[in-house]
């Protein structure tokens, strides 16, 4: 104890930042407000424990799916898996030569940078469903208002991903291919894309999995798939059904997810 | 051709890796792709009309009479509820994702324990929030934001809990190793051998995820759970486009707004005071000077 304090001191603690407290006041005040009845949304927990009994009804439906509706939900769940495959295709397509420009590895000027990461972040502000309602009432209902509202969803996720992985590359590749003379494209093409190509085939393959999770649910504003189906079964109250197309959903999640990422511990 | 590379003297060329699978792979996805483009129900005539669709839509929004000025109170109300449902939805997936995290993670918890709750997070993050609001929790809740952030709560369980696992994977032997010699218990070496070494990065993830979950809260309005998505529904189902225009706004400006003040309090979590000043004093110099 002596000794410690004589030779080899401690050294100093450093001085908390004050932006700890800081950040915790702002944490209590905002919580406070989101779940206070007058400002927020007033989540009532004993108040839930006591409505448990009233949803029962409806859960016991739902635990005991109708199988005879299944052939019903194969044409919408088949849509479903159609719309995640168009969308995936075209939106990671067009993500593709988006991400260059959103990088500043790769992009053509500070200008063009700057523009395309406000498009970008815009587009990704929207969420899919708001997406799929603007087409709706631009097209009407259908599967194509969906597959249009993933394609943007998708350029969203896939450029921001792809983007900061561009922005990571090794960049000896680039001076070796400016250095012999290639043009932009030429440098992009051999210095750039072989270092991405297998991170972009997985972030596709993720977003292949992100859509047939959120194409299940445009349907629910008329943009086609399973989730119409199951939102009419819903307003029927038709419990069993719902729980039919439910299963369903789960089952193709679960499948889809679990190739995928095989696939994605092959490719990186 | 390999001949020809050993009569010329130098060393032969390695041979060409097989590109047989890549094509085989490249192949399956062409059919797969043809076969839902060709068999899916699209009427291409309807792809020429959304062009004119989307346009007439545009100009009805902001350009005819400009977006409903009087209607920016009840959309920026109706964004702030969605605002408190993502982050209530949030906290509820922080507090359970963190033990929930711990027990799946194959290093502190038992291989049976870690593989059952890796399921059970699995089976969670099957169902879009939108799902589980409609077929759980609005029938016990009811109608409202309550089932909003609740449907929400439980996704983010689902998803924050398998990545507090994967980060709690990924730590250094060492300190685990320091706290047991020196007679730490089974909660104390959790607590100052684990939880120190993963802390920053789930707190980034709770950030991030209240970043999605503003996404979803601002449509769970559609199904009656709360928040804007009500009145974006309603004004667009219905054709009233300068009133879906401010709130269109208000959806992207406040979503931006969030996104930008989340990342800067991310980065400070991860990189320290350094880093998150020149990120955002000078977005693109810095990572200049850094590059």
């Amino acid at each position: 104890m002596t000794s410690a304090t004589r030779s080899a001191a401690r050294p100093v603690k450093p001085r908390p930042s004050l932006l700890v407290p800081l950040g915790i006041v702002v944490f209590l005040l905002l919580t406070a407000a989101s779940l206070s009845k007058q400002l927020g949304i007033g989540l009532d927990a004993a108040g839930l424990i006591d409505d448990l009994g009233r949803g029962r009804p409806i859960l016991e439906q739902l635990a005991s799916p109708n199988w005879s509706y299944l052939p019903e939900t194969i044409g919408p769940m088949i849509e479903t898996f159609q719309m995640a495959v168009i969308a995936s295709i075209i939106g990671c397509g067009v993500a593709l030569p988006v991400s260059f420009m959103a990088s500043r590895v790769t992009t053509s000027g500070r200008v063009g940078l700057f523009v395309t990461r406000w498009v970008l972040n815009v587009v990704r502000a929207i969420p899919d469903v708001l997406y799929a309602m603007i087409f709706v009432a631009a097209v009407g209902i259908g599967p194509l208002p969906g597959i249009m509202a993933l394609i943007l969803f998708n350029i969203g996720v896939v450029a921001k991903l792809l983007s900061e992985t561009v922005d990571g590359v090794d960049p000896g590749p680039i001076e070796a291919g400016r250095a012999s003379g290639a043009n932009s494209f030429q440098t992009v093409r051999w210095g750039v894309l072989p270092q991405v190509l297998p991170h972009y085939v997985a972030y596709s393959l993720y977003t292949f999995e992100l859509n047939i999770r959120a194409s299940t649910v445009l349907g629910i504003v008329g943009a086609g798939g399973i989730g119409r189906t199951l939102f009419a079964q819903y307003k029927l109250f038709h419990w069993s059904n719902v729980s039919v197309a439910i299963v369903e959903l789960f089952v193709l999640v679960v499948a889809i997810e679990a190739i995928s990422i095989w696939l994605r511990r092959r490719l990186v | 051709m390999t001949a020809a590379a050993t009569v010329a003297g130098g060393t032969p060329r390695p041979a060409r890796p097989s590109q047989l699978r890549r094509n085989v792979a490249l192949l399956a996805v062409a059919a797969i792709v043809a076969w839902a483009a060709l068999t899916i129900d699209v009427d291409l005539s309807k792809l020429l009309r959304l062009v004119g669709g989307l346009a007439r839509i545009f100009y009805r929004m902001f350009l005819e009479h400009g977006p409903d000025l009087t209607y920016v109170q009840t959309s920026l109300s109706a964004m702030v509820q969605s605002i408190e449902i993502a982050w209530v939805g949030t906290i509820i997936g922080a507090i359970f994702s963190l033990p929930v995290g711990f027990f799946a993670a194959k290093n502190v918890s038992s291989g049976a324990i870690s593989n059952g709750i890796r399921v059970a997070l699995d089976a969670v993050r099957a169902f879009p929030e939108i799902i589980l609001a409609v077929v759980i929790f609005i029938p016990i809740a009811g109608l409202g934001p309550e089932a909003g952030a609740l449907a929400i709560g439980i996704h983010s369980i689902g998803t924050l809990g398998k990545l507090t696992a994967e980060v709690i994977e990924g730590i250094d032997p060492g300190p685990v190793e320091a706290v047991r010699a020196a007679g730490g218990t089974g909660l104390q070496v959790q607590r100052w051998g684990v939880l120190p070494q993963v802390l920053p990065e789930i707190v980034a993830f709770w950030l991030y995820r209240f970043e999605i979950n503003i996404r979803a809260s601002a449509i769970l309005g559609v199904v009656g759970a709360g928040g804007i998505g009500f009145i974006l529904q309603q004004t667009i189902a219905y054709g009233r486009f300068p009133k879906a225009g401010t709130a269109l706004i208000v959806v992207v400006v406040a979503t931006i707004l969030v996104d930008t003040a989340s990342g800067w309090v991310r980065r400070r979590i991860i990189e320290g005071s350094q880093g998150a000043q020149l990120e955002a004093l000078a977005p693109t110099t810095a990572a200049d000077i850094a590059a």
